[in-house]
Formats: structure tokens, C-alpha cells, sequence
């Protein structure tokens, strides 16, 4: 179960990176916002794998405390944790050099919810639910 | 005889007036201005800063600063910040888009000079005094100073509250002669 929700996490966390980068192409190339030093390539694929790795262990534990519960309120919050994550973007003081520093939320935002959407998507190959 | 003498003395007295009332020397401001503000609540920078320098070391009664900072330019290095300070409680940039500061004197203290002039902003106008160095290379130069404002004086935001009342600003402004 543990190898399996890693496996999961890890998955669903390396996509998650990948489809913030593809977003991070089309953003930049639709309103010519660079935030490439903030948002970098290695820290986007390092953070959204280490929220799927840290959503793995999320799930692991309440499974093994709640049992039959542990599913229904990993997902409840996971869905939290994730909106409350995108307060972030919004608090965030970037270097006065980037320009248009009201556009970064536009672009951070997406991201915070690729994690989650990637985890839910992928979870039924991964972890088949208990008849 | 007597006609070329009252043409020189006429000349010499041309001179004579235009050598008091010369202008000081006109610079020019490079793009690598730097118009910085700070206090414990929030700093930031205006990306926009334009004017008219005369400036003449030993001529300095004929030295003026005519400087304008757009507000619309202020970077917090956040945007809903950047929107805040732009808006109605504090800046009100629709409807004074300006900072200006105009020296009415300027006054040497030791390596410092002092400009003393109207500083406008939010509507509000206060005298204030502005300290400075210059230091000159070859036609280019550099003026830097440093003071603080009570933002309560020019009626910006509310007093107290999550921003401090002093606000410092720091000034470096890279100049070529004109």
C-alpha cells in the first residue's frame, strides 16, 4: 500500500510538473510575463514531486489511523490544503526588478492545483478502491 | 576714438552681467536612477523618475532640481500591494499622477549640499530640506541622498496602522553633462 501511494505521489507529482511547465510556456508566450527566474524549471518539477511524495505519506497515514474514512478525508484535505496554498502567490514580494508583479498569480495559481488534479486523476491505476 | 572705446566697455559690460547670471550646468539623468523607499511596513521602488538638473558646484545660487517621480510607477514587488498604494486609501494616482520636488535654494554643508524646495505629493505640498552628495566624473556624475517623510503630511493613508508614519527615501541619480 505504502510503495504503491509513493509510486502514486511520485507520478502524479513529476505530471504535475510537467503540465505547470506547459502552462508556464503558454502564459509567458500569451502576455510576454517572464517570472522565469522566480519560478524556475527545477524548482517547478522539485515542488510539485514533493507535494505528490508528501500527498503519498498524507494518505498512508490517515488510511492506516481512519481505516475506512481515511480515504474520504485525505481528499477532503488535500482539496483544502490545496486552496489554501494559493495564498502564497498572492502574499508573495518578488525581487522589484520583475516586471508586473500582478501578473505572478496568474501564473502560480494553475500550478497549485496540478498536484491534486494529477493525484485524483491517476489515483484509480494505481490504489483500486476496497469492494 | 571714443566709439570703439564705449563699444568695449559696452561689451565688457555684456560680459561682465552674463558671467554673474550664468546658468549652472545642465545633466542629464541616465535610465540607472534608482528612487527607493522604505519603512518597516512596506518598501519598494518608483520606476519613473524625470526632471530638469542644473547643477553647478561653484555657481550653486544658480543650481535648481525640478524632479517629478510618477506614482503609477511604484513596484512593492507585489501586485495586489502595488494596486493598494495606487489606489483611494493611499496614493490616489488617477488623480495626482506626480511627486515633484522644486529647490527654491541649494546650500553647501561641509561635502554635503542641502536642497531646500516644495516637495508635492498627494495634493499636499510641504518645504522640505533634501541632503546630498555629487560626485563628478569627468561629464558624467552621480547624486545620492537620503531623507525622511511623515506620509501624515501629505495626507497619504491613515495614521498608524500596519504601515509606519516615516517613510525614508533614498535617492541615486546618475547624471551626463548636458
Amino acid at each position: 500500500m505504502f510503495k504503491r501511494a509513493l509510486l502514486l505521489g511520485f507520478v502524479s507529482g513529476a505530471l504535475a510538473g510537467v503540465a505547470s511547465l506547459i502552462y508556464a510556456k503558454v502564459y509567458h508566450d500569451s502576455l510576454g510575463a517572464d517570472f522565469s527566474k522566480i519560478a524556475t524549471t527545477a524548482g517547478i518539477m522539485i515542488t510539485s514531486t514533493a507535494g505528490g511524495l508528501l500527498a503519498a505519506v498524507g494518505y498512508w497515514l490517515l488510511n492506516k489511523w481512519l481505516k475506512g474514512k481515511g480515504e474520504i478525508v485525505f481528499n477532503f484535505v488535500f482539496t483544502i490544503l490545496t486552496f489554501v496554498s494559493i495564498l502564497g502567490p498572492f502574499a508573495a514580494k518578488l525581487p522589484l526588478d520583475v516586471e508586473a508583479p500582478e501578473l505572478f498569480p496568474g501564473l502560480t495559481v494553475p500550478m497549485h492545483f496540478f498536484p491534486a488534479l494529477a493525484w485524483f486523476t491517476l489515483k484509480p491505476l494505481f490504489i483500486r478502491q476496497q469492494p | 576714438m571714443k566709439r570703439v572705446i564705449f563699444s568695449f566697455a559696452t561689451l565688457l559690460a555684456i560680459a561682465a552681467v552674463f558671467a554673474f547670471t550664468a546658468a549652472a550646468q545642465g545633466w542629464q539623468i541616465k535610465t540607472n536612477y534608482n528612487v527607493q523607499f522604505s519603512n518597516p511596513g512596506v518598501s519598494g521602488i518608483f520606476k519613473t523618475l524625470k526632471g530638469d538638473i542644473a547643477f553647478d558646484e561653484k555657481n550653486l545660487g544658480a543650481s535648481k532640481f525640478d524632479m517629478n517621480i510618477e506614482v503609477a510607477s511604484i513596484n512593492t514587488g507585489n501586485g495586489l500591494q502595488n494596486k493598494h498604494a495606487k489606489g483611494s486609501d493611499w496614493f490616489e494616482a488617477d488623480k495626482f499622477p506626480l511627486i515633484k520636488f522644486t529647490s527654491s535654494r541649494i546650500t553647501k554643508n561641509g561635502n554635503n549640499y542641502l536642497a531646500t524646495g516644495t516637495l508635492e505629493m498627494h495634493g499636499q505640498k510641504k518645504e522640505i530640506g533634501i541632503p546630498f552628495t555629487f560626485a563628478q566624473k569627468g561629464n558624467e556624475g552621480t547624486f545620492a541622498g537620503a531623507f525622511t517623510v511623515n506620509r501624515n503630511d501629505f495626507k497619504i493613508g491613515k495614521p498608524g496602522g500596519d504601515v509606519d508614519d516615516m517613510v525614508k527615501i533614498e535617492l541615486s541619480v546618475p547624471v551626463t553633462k548636458k
